[in-house]
């Protein structure tokens, strides 16, 4: 997508209106137009998926503090830091006070480590102002900024100092009988929180996920639900297209019927169907059970399949009407002398179905059935209200696993893979469809 | 093919009407039913002997529903003011205006409008939570462009493509520059389709569910569908709440509806239909 603002012939100032200066202008124009959607698709679609799939890359966790954001270096926030290395070097060197012969040497040689590592840390200069400043504002019981606070160190120091740190609580646990164990070792915990180490991660989310059952479980119940839900939709809405496509008193009303389901928030039709598949007293549940489609009236949300049926069924009712809709308005484009002229050559009821009706609505059916699988295959609202996944993830969409990844998680990586891999679906469904219906969708009529 | 309707096309026709309106009819009967009768026997009876407004009065009373009614109002309607207007310079300029590289454009409007909510969330989120916009309502206005500025330049090029092209040749042998001719001449001859696309942009707008549940958590930035799917009560669930909150935004969605069926059915199949 090249955005030209500048064609390359600039129009002649001075010159009446040519042919070749409108064209240029036009040009000018129509890039002018078309520029602040493209920016706009571009920032809040586009970039939002090459960055899902970035931190898809990381071990990323929003609840913990070492990890909330992506980073490809070694971090030291400092207010940490600070509030427990002076305190650990005290604990330590008062400890060695106390204690005789080797576990004297021993504790002042931790004390010589992490004296080092220390001044290791404070040699680059920049780092050692910014350390100086932290110091004293905690001092003077200032706050520290998030950013003031996190320093980017050498990887050398801060392996050095998580190993040090290591060997700190090793040995003071060795020690067997120190005053302030607990103090020492629950200090030296602390310190290593204040060591920020690169989440980068590579493709592990991906390998994690893609051997991992529940992903596939969740992958399979998204296509099983697509599958059939929209293969029910194209035949039953294809039947009723093909009914109504009469004239009939009372049209705009039955059309109107047809819409409000469309138009309800699925949401909201999905809080409702709630209470008609109810266990106890919701009228569906009840008809079924008395028609015999389900033994007891309670199966219908707290069995597996009989969950995935009421999913499917809701989806059914709330887009078949759409659907009718959709091939209706396709049904309408054939011209009626066709199928007089097969009458008089005798042709029967469906031949006249399949060798004119079919192939001139196979464009429609393939643009409603692209929207439709995509649609579908996403689904997130009427699963999340209707059953929330269960009962036990057998009704578990790929976008409600995504979604629980995230929000209920706060693993924002691994929900960021998955989301990459519900794209990834999704481009593949509508590569297969727009192989089908070629540039038809798009050619300029 | 029969085009006469007979008595049994009405019957099915009739049924077919029936069953898609079942859902809504036993939602209001079951919305002025006390709370009682909606658990044990009752339950199953299509009328009731004691109607009561109880229900939606609670609705009121007992959540902030009419908060969350304003806040869909706000952000579906900010957000189809400013993506159609948008959209439709992009869609005049698609469908009417020679330059290079129409098609690659409106293949990128059609893929984008075919993405995932679920691929774009985290980003947005995390974007959205740094720079403080989470419980907002432009923190809503914003992801919701990637739903609805596709669809409605999508919508909008088809309509612009229908517009005789005589008339803006006439308009140019008048000397109206490209710009005049855009408002003077083909924006007056669009208005129905901008409506149709209006229509079509706000009722996606008000539906969105992933992004309200995520983005605006706090109750008094909650959008309709979000606030009725997380209604709860103390022990069980408020069901008698649940019936008349859904009458409550079903019935304005019946009146519009009813009076602009004719457009949103041309605004659906328009893309989708070869003419």
């Amino acid at each position: 997508m090249e955005v030209n603002l500048n064609p390359e012939k600039q129009p002649k100032q001075g010159k009446p209106a040519s042919g070749k200066k409108q064209k240029a202008s036009e040009k000018r124009l129509g890039y002018l137009l078309v520029a602040p959607s493209l920016i706009l698709i571009l920032l809040i679609a586009v970039w939002p998926v090459l960055q899902s799939f970035y931190y898809s890359l990381f071990d990323l966790r929003l609840n913990n503090p070492t990890k909330s954001e992506v980073t490809l270096t070694y971090h030291i926030d400092l207010e940490k830091y600070l509030n427990s290395y002076p305190f650990l070097i005290n604990v330590l060197e008062d400890e060695a006070g106390k204690a005789n012969g080797s576990a004297a040497e021993s504790l002042n040689g931790l004390v010589k480590g992490l004296k080092e590592v220390d001044a290791s840390i404070q040699d680059d200069s920049a780092v050692k102002k910014q350390y100086d400043q932290v110091d004293d504002m905690l001092t003077n019981m200032e706050p520290v900024s998030d950013e003031l606070s996190s320093v980017k160190v050498d990887k050398t120091d801060a392996i050095k100092l998580d190993k040090t740190l290591h060997k700190v609580s090793a040995q003071v646990k060795e020690l067997k009988g120190l005053k302030n164990e607990e103090d020492a070792l629950g200090l030296s915990s602390s310190l290593n929180e204040a060591v920020i180490k690169p989440n980068f991660i590579g493709l592990d989310h991906y390998k994690e996920n893609l051997t991992d059952k529940r992903m596939w479980m969740a992958i399979w119940n998204t296509s099983a639900f697509t599958l059939i839900s929209v293969f029910v939709e194209l035949v039953v809405g294809l039947a009723i297209a093909l009914l109504i496509n009469k004239a009939f008193f009372g049209r705009g009303l039955v059309r109107a019927t047809i819409l409000i389901p469309w138009a309800i928030p699925t949401a909201v039709s999905a809080k409702m169907w709630q209470f008609l598949y109810d266990g106890q007293n919701g009228i569906v549940s009840r008809i079924f059970e008395k028609v015999g489609l389900v033994d007891n009236a309670t199966d219908l949300l707290t069995s597996n399949i009989g969950a995935m049926f009421s999913i499917i069924f809701t989806d059914v009712w709330k887009t078949t009407p759409y659907m009718a809709l959709l091939l209706l308005a396709g049904l309408q484009t054939i011209s009626s002398s066709l199928y007089e002229a097969a009458s008089i050559d005798g042709a029967s009821k469906w031949k006249q179905f399949t060798t004119i009706t079919l192939p001139l609505l196979k464009s429609s059916i393939l643009v409603a059935l692209l929207f439709r699988t995509l649609d579908a295959f996403r689904v997130f609202d009427l699963v999340f209200v209707l059953t929330g996944g269960g009962p036990a993830n057998s009704t578990e969409t790929i976008s409600i696993l995504a979604y629980k990844r995230m929000f209920e998680q706060t693993n924002f990586g691994d929900g960021s893979a998955l989301s990459v891999i519900v794209f990834v679906c999704v481009a593949i469904i509508s590569m297969i469809f727009i192989k089908f219906l070629g540039r038809d969708l798009l050619n300029d009529r | 093919m029969n085009k006469k309707a007979g008595p049994l096309f009405y019957i099915f026709l009739a049924i077919f009407v029936f069953i898609v309106m079942f859902p809504f009819l036993w939602m209001l009967v079951s919305s002025i039913k006390p709370i009682s009768e909606l658990f044990g026997d009752k339950a199953f009876t299509p009328f009731t002997s004691k109607p009561t407004l109880e229900n939606y009065v609670s609705v009121f009373v007992n959540y902030p529903f009419l908060r969350y009614l304003w806040n869909s109002f706000v952000v579906s309607g900010i957000t189809t003011v400013y993506t159609v207007l948008i959209a439709s310079f992009t869609a005049y300029a698609i469908a009417r205006l020679k330059f290079k590289g129409k098609t690659i454009i409106l293949g990128l409007v059609l893929s984008v409008s075919m993405f995932p909510q679920i691929a774009t969330i985290s980003p947005i989120y995390i974007l959205l939570k740094n720079i403080g916009l989470t419980n907002s309502y432009l923190g809503l206005i914003i992801p919701y462009t990637t739903i609805t500025l596709p669809l409605s330049i999508w919508i909008l090029v088809t309509f612009f493509r229908k517009i005789p092209f005589d008339l803006e040749e006439a308009a140019k042998m008048d000397g109206a520059t490209l710009m005049q001719t855009y408002w003077k001449v083909i924006l007056p001859l669009a208005v129905p389709g901008i409506f149709t696309t209006a229509i079509l942009v706000f009722i996606a707008a008000w539906n969105e569910f992933l992004f309200a549940l995520t983005i605006n958590t706090e109750d008094k930035f909650k959008t309709v569908p979000v606030g009725i799917a997380m209604f709860e009560g103390q022990f069980t669930v408020p069901w008698g709440d649940i019936t008349a909150a859904t009458i409550i935004v079903t019935v304005p969605l019946v009146i519009m509806v009813l009076l602009f069926q004719r457009r949103i059915v041309s605004g659906l199949t328009s893309g989708a239909v070869k003419e």
